[in-house]
């Protein structure tokens, strides 16, 4: 036999075998034409409603099998190129028709159906779900189209991450003001914790301590004032006299004085603090409190003249 | 307080030397004591959990959570014995149109119900219903005072348990089991968190009732079960003492309770010193909480210091013991940094007889009984920018069927119209720091049978309260019988991400 015919035979066999392969699997069949680079392979943008939206629900109820690791009837949705692949049986998405669409039929099938999706056993996608789907498919199936454009859909949930504790990297955020810190809690028992495990802020809370703590404890704690994000000052015997000090906690959050003898000209000096959301206050006038109001910050208590 | 496995070495080691002092010291004895020592040394520094190492003195110190938090403090507010939801918060009008009907056998073949016998019939909602607040929220007329507050809530409507008898499905609601032995969700945030006021407990009980039985899972629903018992709930009264037997006794001064205390402590010590055991550190601290609170509890208890005008809103009466009174004296505790407030209110068991088990007799008192303090507390706390900070949690341990109840089935019994004990669906409600207001999460069919939309199951629960409180549900942990026991159990849980602001 000559080298010829050799070679042929085998060049025959491949394209044969390729283009039976390409017949019965049509994703594999796009692969081959798409790194051939006579198909363009379809990319979905990173802020797109695909990405945003559809791609999660996939990544939580359906790539276990139909993913990476399985392939179930030849069919992946770990990209957008897979979902608009489809699987050995052709397309499961058709553009603008998700009635017509069949990963959309059956994601919607009742769960006793044989063929519903994901089948029994497994958690099934909530009505939520099924409508950011049907919307996606109804607004043509895109891969770029940006999450804002479609409009009916329901509020996007990120599920819950629990952050890891570094214990190195806490010491280490810690470290500048941490002498300080134990020493003041040696003075001033339970006034000045740490804000959680994970952080270096702190929460000071006095309100325990009631007549005890006044305005000359709160100086004390001036090394620490930037670090503080909530102050608990109510019914200690703080005064107009801290004003100062609680001006100069520039990243606190909350603050309380509540059953406090301070009055508007300590609450005047909070505009600077950019971070203040609540406040709690004794004998305050509306008027002064409208400016912080203004700024979304959301105060409660004794107010005159409302 | 967590207890690794070389603490229990040494615990164990230090009982078997008091039993040693009475055979002598032999060479099996020296060969165990080596072999303590040798394993304890190679016990692994790491752990999945987190540390709750505190001073022995102080089991109760303040520990920060391990990551921010949105809530410092936790009111809940359990209605014992089940309210119904679908006389209160579901809205199904479906069932309504049924009523009478006999109920499809799908309800009850293969289902377990406490009472129920046969094919029951459906029984329609009793109470009419209608929408409120700004989106629309359907609800019943049975809570005028709360229904102001809706758009302060977040209803959850597919609430599911798996147990249909009260004593266990209350401790699955409150430890994490339905067994008991458990701890309860008070006692791991006490333990995690310890108390912020040392002259009060960190986790205070007050129970209310109407007629018939209370806490029917008993003391065990505050339990600490396998923690230490310092972080169990303490029992408070809204009527007389607060607490029995915390006054001194009669030509007792505090100085002499001081004397004999500290006596009791020497002693406490050096059985601390000798076997190491927890329980001796709870004792030590509970003589002294006891103490401290001789001085601060009363107070804190005490509504009569509480302004006319509130005691009206919250329609409080001082030397009573009810919810109402109960409401106000948990926003005194919320206020003095107690951690965790466990309201009980019993009575809300609305099988259809006897009497005060009618839907439209017990059930209507139990609706006025708590309504309004309810709402005075949540107004109340939201005016003192409590809520920000406070998490407070309304429901029951199960919910009730959608088809009638009438054990008993004499023609007495046919004049009250009952539920019975339902697994498959019920509502409770929260509100407070970082959750989502003004806001349903889940939904039922169309008879209220059976959630069909983002079912919470009770672990669900627990672990988003864990995390409002700044803790991982996974690592809020206590070894023990060979487990790292957690509140949530065994089975997977998940922190309820939509129900967050």
């Amino acid at each position: 036999m000559s080298a010829l015919a050799y070679f042929g035979g085998v060049t025959v066999a491949t394209v044969l075998g390729l283009g039976i392969a390409m017949l019965l699997r049509p994703g594999f069949a796009h692969a081959v034409l798409q790194s051939a680079g006579l198909e363009s392979i379809p990319i979905s943008d990173g802020l797109s409603f695909y990405a945003v939206r559809v791609q999660p629900l996939f990544d939580a109820h359906c790539i276990s099998c139909h993913g990476a690791a399985r392939e179930k009837g030849g069919l992946r949705l770990d990209s957008f190129a897979g979902t608009m692949r489809g699987g050995k049986h052709g397309a499961v998405i058709a553009a603008g028709k998700a009635q017509h669409s069949e990963l959309f039929t059956r994601i919607t099938l009742p769960a006793t159906d044989d063929k519903a999706m994901p089948p029994s056993g497994k958690t099934p996608m909530n009505t939520d779900d099924v409508t950011v789907i049907r919307l996606w498919i109804a607004a043509g199936a895109s891969g770029t189209l940006p999450v804002g454009a479609i409009k009916g859909a329901p509020r996007l949930v990120t599920p819950v991450k629990m952050p890891e504790i570094n214990p190195i990297a806490v010491r280490k955020l810690r470290a500048p003001l941490a002498g300080q810190v134990a020493e003041l809690q040696n003075r001033l028992p339970g006034v000045i914790a740490y804000d959680s495990r994970s952080s270096a802020d702190l929460i000071l809370d006095a309100s325990l301590k009631r007549e005890a703590f006044g305005d000359a404890d709160l100086r004390l704690l001036a090394p620490l004032r930037a670090r503080i994000v909530e102050a608990n000052l109510s019914f200690t015997a703080v005064t107009d006299a801290s004003a100062p000090q609680i001006a100069a906690m520039t990243a606190l959050r909350t603050l309380r004085l509540a059953d406090t003898k301070t009055s508007d000209a300590t609450i005047r000096t909070l505009a600077s603090l950019k971070a203040l959301r609540v406040l709690a206050v004794a004998n305050a006038s509306s008027a002064t409190l409208t400016a912080l109001r203004e700024k979304g910050v959301r105060v409660y208590g004794d107010v005159n003249g409302e | 307080m967590r207890k690794t496995p070389s603490d229990l070495f040494e615990q164990l080691h230090r009982e078997q030397q008091t039993r040693r002092q009475f055979v002598g010291w032999g060479a099996g004895g020296l060969g165990a004591f080596f072999m303590n020592t040798a394993m304890a040394a190679q016990q692994p520094t790491t752990s999945t959990g987190l540390s709750f190492k505190r001073d022995p003195s102080a089991p109760l110190s303040a520990l920060p959570p391990q990551f921010p938090a949105k809530v410092k403090r936790v009111i809940y507010l359990h209605m014992g014995g089940a309210p119904s939801q679908l006389e209160l918060f579901d809205h199904k009008p479906t069932l309504s149109r049924f009523g009478g009907q006999l109920c499809p056998e799908s309800f009850v073949k293969g289902k377990r119900f406490a009472f129920i016998r046969g094919v029951p019939k459906l029984l329609g909602p009793q109470f009419p219903f209608h929408q409120t607040g700004r989106n629309g929220t359907w609800i019943s007329d049975r809570m005028p005072h709360t229904e102001k507050l809706i758009d302060d809530l977040c209803l959850i409507k597919s609430m599911k348990t798996d147990q249909f008898n009260h004593a266990p499905a209350q401790l699955l609601v409150q430890t994490g089991d339905a067994r008991t032995g458990h701890a309860s969700l008070g006692s791991w945030v006490t333990y995690g968190l310890g108390s912020e006021n040392q002259n009060l407990p960190g986790f205070i009980v007050l129970a209310s009732s109407g007629p018939g039985p209370t806490a029917n899972a008993g003391k065990p629903l505050w339990g600490s079960g396998f923690l230490p018992s310092v972080y169990q709930g303490v029992e408070c009264r809204s009527a007389g003492e607060p607490i029995l037997y915390l006054n001194n006794p009669h030509d007792v001064s505090r100085a002499s309770r001081r004397q004999v205390l500290d006596a009791v402590d020497a002693i406490n010590q050096q059985t601390r010193k000798e076997f190491g055991n927890p329980e001796t550190v709870a004792r030590i601290a509970q003589y002294e909480l006891a103490f401290r609170m001789q001085m601060e509890a009363s107070e804190a208890m005490d509504i009569r210091r509480e302004p006319g005008a509130v005691l009206a809103r919250y329609g409080a009466e001082p030397g009573k013991t009810s919810y109402a009174n109960n409401c106000l004296v948990a926003r005194r505790l919320a206020e003095r940094g107690v951690r965790f407030i466990q309201l009980y209110h019993w009575g809300w068991d609305s099988h259809g007889s006897p009497t005060d088990e009618g839907i439209n007799i017990g059930f209507v008192k139990r609706c006025k009984e708590t309504d309004q303090p309810t709402a005075a507390l949540l107004r109340d706390l939201k005016e003192r920018g409590l809520l920000e900070d406070t998490l407070v949690v309304w429901g029951g341990e199960f919910g009730r069927t959608p088809m009638e109840d009438n054990h008993g089935g004499s023609t007495e019994a046919s004049k009250y119209v009952g539920r019975d004990h339902h697994t498959a669906a019920f509502t409770i409600w929260m509100t407070g720091g970082g959750v989502r207001t003004g806001m349903v999460h889940g939904e039922t069919d169309d008879m209220g049978y059976d959630v069909v939309k983002d079912p919470v199951e009770v672990r669900d629960l627990h672990a988003t309260i864990l995390y409002l409180l700044g803790f991982d549900y996974q690592k809020l942990n206590f070894a023990y019988q060979g487990l790292d026991q957690k509140l949530t159990g065994v089975k997977p849980a998940r922190v309820v991400s939509q129900i967050l602001a």
